[in-house]
């Protein structure tokens, strides 16, 4: 039991790591990125590919992270000329195009079969001290990245994107570059993401073309849209209901005696049920956030 | 921080108090399975569940195990490695159970039985057919046969039947390609020659594209495998333009024909995991027919009916459910175990030995040929 909230914490602490950095594009900048799951991708096989090669794990987190930013700076760039709508639109097809390489180049990534084992950072230690060490990491991570964007939001770059957000043409009039501020705003989440996605891959010892799935970026999106966009508490928050329902839904259903083939079903309804009780009762998800309102 | 731990203590309290209640509960003897009950796979993780439940009843028919109810507890992959993993922890370090069998697309099996292994905890394989399977490690078993077996099996019969320049048509996955990779190497070895191998992007509603492609080559045989709602519009497809003239030969027929009209399907050739075999099968299949109103979809029902009954009998014979002495009972009971996929052995490698394959045909349904 112990050991199964250790895992359940440490990912959940991963999904929160990639929720902040959706947060900073969807939530202060208000960029509808479709496609975010990519740079957690990037992480993740950077970091499958160079273990392999023989290289350290922390070279393949630096690599996975250099190329995310990479990516997001063609990301922002690509974002130029078209509207918010069509720019999520591009987004979404960047990651595909990322997924359909990652299942047909197999030399590189291993193909459908994705790359395994990668080790676990903490092998050395005895366990359970090897998942503890884990999960302090993902927490420390997590912890590190939660001040960062709350400072981050809170100073002025932050106070710059949430004009951009709101008022495009207001923050241009300030003075303010708006394609510099999507820019910097896009690769400092693909950062912060890639480094979750480095984080992933070696928790799960494998890495696969499945990690780049559609969903997954909207499972992200449901964590924000449930949590509170654009509110580091509410990321947080939106992490721990949407893990928490995802875990206890095979315990409820042990107890109370549900049979197998609807609980998988139950999982999705579940999820589906809080997202549409969210939209519908707190439409900004359950810790709102809080903008100063001018007179 | 504070609200964040206390969102995060709450759920996993709750799940405590679940868990400490569903074991006062009923003391059984429990083991897992961990199958596709949601996703692109929820039709087979379906059959596969009823099979399991087959299982199960016929365990407690004959007094359970160890005088106790016996019980499997069914967990979601949801079709993704994650939610696998996670269901496969849930069971290894809450339930505690000793065996876990599933799942069926090797690209979940794999990280899923990795994690069981390094756990010391049995996984049983009954679905995947990836080669990587047989180095999972020291308490993974297999019960099916791996794709190297099946490749050869396959080149065989199509080189019997007096393929030479043949056309290759697979899903662009994990399974797609090893089959069309593995094909070809046993094919060319035996002197034949793959003259176009097409790897299609699963979900599209039209193949025309490829199929044009894939006769250009001018082929004398098509060999293909599909999932069944695919090879519905490939086979449909074929069938329109004409490329039905030339023999079309299935890789595991049944699954690729599941969903093509009779009229359509009418004189494919193919080849498949064994099923069932002989009595212990057909009264598997009868049993199957009578709680069900139907049979079972897919051949991997009967490997996960056997992966059940062998657990069963290994607890059993091990009086225990310690991981380390039902794995021993396993390589114990594994020696000629009569089971509906036919008679089951392991080699040192915990492999199947000779695992059960079929050469069939469709002439209105699936028949052997």
């Amino acid at each position: 039991m112990f050991e199964f909230i250790v895992a359940t914490l440490t990912v959940a602490g991963i999904y929160g790591i990639m929720a902040l950095g959706l947060n900073l594009q969807a939530g202060y900048a208000g960029l509808l990125n479709f496609g975010h799951i990519a740079f957690a991708g990037l992480g993740a096989y950077a970091t499958g590919i160079t273990i392999q090669a023989g290289g350290s794990p922390l070279t393949g987190m630096a690599i996975g992270v250099v190329l995310a930013v990479a990516l997001g700076a063609g990301i922002a760039r690509l974002g130029r000329q078209l509207g918010a709508d069509y720019w999520g639109i591009a987004t979404l097809a960047v990651a595909e195009i990322l997924r359909t390489v990652a299942t047909n180049e197999g030399w590189l990534t291993g193909g459908a079969n994705g790359i395994s084992p990668i080790p676990m950072l903490f092998d050395a230690l005895p366990r359970p001290y090897d998942t503890l060490a884990f999960l302090a990491l993902v927490l420390g991570v997590l912890g590190a990245f939660t001040w960062l964007t709350k400072r981050l939001a809170d100073g002025r770059f932050g106070r710059a994107l949430r004009v951009m957000r709101e008022e495009p043409k207001l923050a241009a009039c300030f003075g303010y570059n708006l394609r510099s501020l999507k820019s910097r705003a896009v690769m400092t989440s693909a950062a912060v993401t890639a480094i979750a996605g480095s984080l992933y891959a070696h928790y799960m010892s494998f890495t696969g073309p499945d990690y780049l799935l559609s969903s997954e970026t909207f499972a992200l999106w449901t964590i924000l849209m449930i949590g509170g966009i654009g509110n580091v508490w509410g990321v947080l928050v939106g992490t721990a209901v949407v893990q928490g329902a995802y875990t206890l839904v095979p315990f409820a259903k042990d107890y109370l005696h549900f049979s197998s083939d609807s609980a998988g079903a139950l999982r999705l309804g579940v999820i589906g049920l809080i997202l549409l009780a969210c939209l519908m009762w707190r439409s900004e998800g359950l810790v709102p956030e809080k903008l100063r309102k001018m007179a | 921080m504070s609200l964040k731990l206390r969102k995060l203590i709450v759920p996993a309290a709750m799940a405590f108090a679940f868990a400490s209640n569903a074991h006062a509960a009923d003391d059984a003897v429990q083991m897992g399975a961990v199958l596709s009950l949601t996703g692109a796979n929820a039709t087979v993780g379906e059959d596969v569940r009823r099979a399991v439940a087959l299982a199960v009843e016929k365990v407690n028919a004959q007094g359970g195990v160890m005088g106790k109810k016996f019980d499997v507890i069914v967990e979601d992959s949801g079709g993704n490695a994650t939610t696998a993993l996670n269901a496969a922890r849930k069971l290894a370090t809450v339930d505690k159970v000793p065996v876990v069998i599933g799942e069926y697309s090797s690209g979940i099996t794999l990280p899923m039985a990795q994690y069981l292994v390094k756990e010391g905890v049995t996984h049983i394989n009954i679905a995947s057919t990836s080669v990587k399977v047989r180095d999972l490690g020291a308490t993974s078993f297999n019960l099916i046969g791996l794709e190297n077996l099946g490749n050869k099996f396959s080149a065989a019969d199509a080189w019997a039947l007096g393929y030479r320049n043949v056309a290759l048509i697979a899903p662009n996955n994990a399974y797609g390609q090893g089959v069309a990779h593995g094909f070809r190497e046993e094919f060319e070895k035996l002197g034949g020659k793959v003259a176009t191998e097409l790897l299609y992007t699963a979900g599209q509603s039209t193949y025309r594209r490829e199929l044009q492609q894939a006769s250009r080559s001018n082929p004398d045989a098509y060999i293909y495998t599909a999932y069944g709602q695919e090879s519905a519009v490939l086979n449909r497809e074929a069938f329109e333009l004409g490329l039905r003239q030339k023999p079309w030969y299935a890789i595991l027929l049944s699954m690729s024909l599941s969903d093509t009209p009779a009229n359509i399907a009418n004189g494919q050739l193919g080849m498949e995991v064994g099923s069932v075999q002989g009595a212990n099968g057909k009264a598997y299949i009868d049993a199957f027919q009578a709680k069900y109103g139907q049979a079972p979809k897919t051949s991997y029902t009967g490997y996960a009916y056997d992966a059940v009954m062998l657990t069963a009998a290994a607890i059993n014979k091990a009086k225990s459910t310690q991981p380390a002495a039902v794995q021993a009972a396993l390589k114990d009971v594994g020696k000629n175990f009569a089971g509906v996929t036919g008679p089951i052995s392991f080699d040192a490698d915990r492999q199947r030995i000779d695992p059960p394959y079929a050469k069939l045909k469709y002439d209105g349904k699936v028949v052997p040929r």
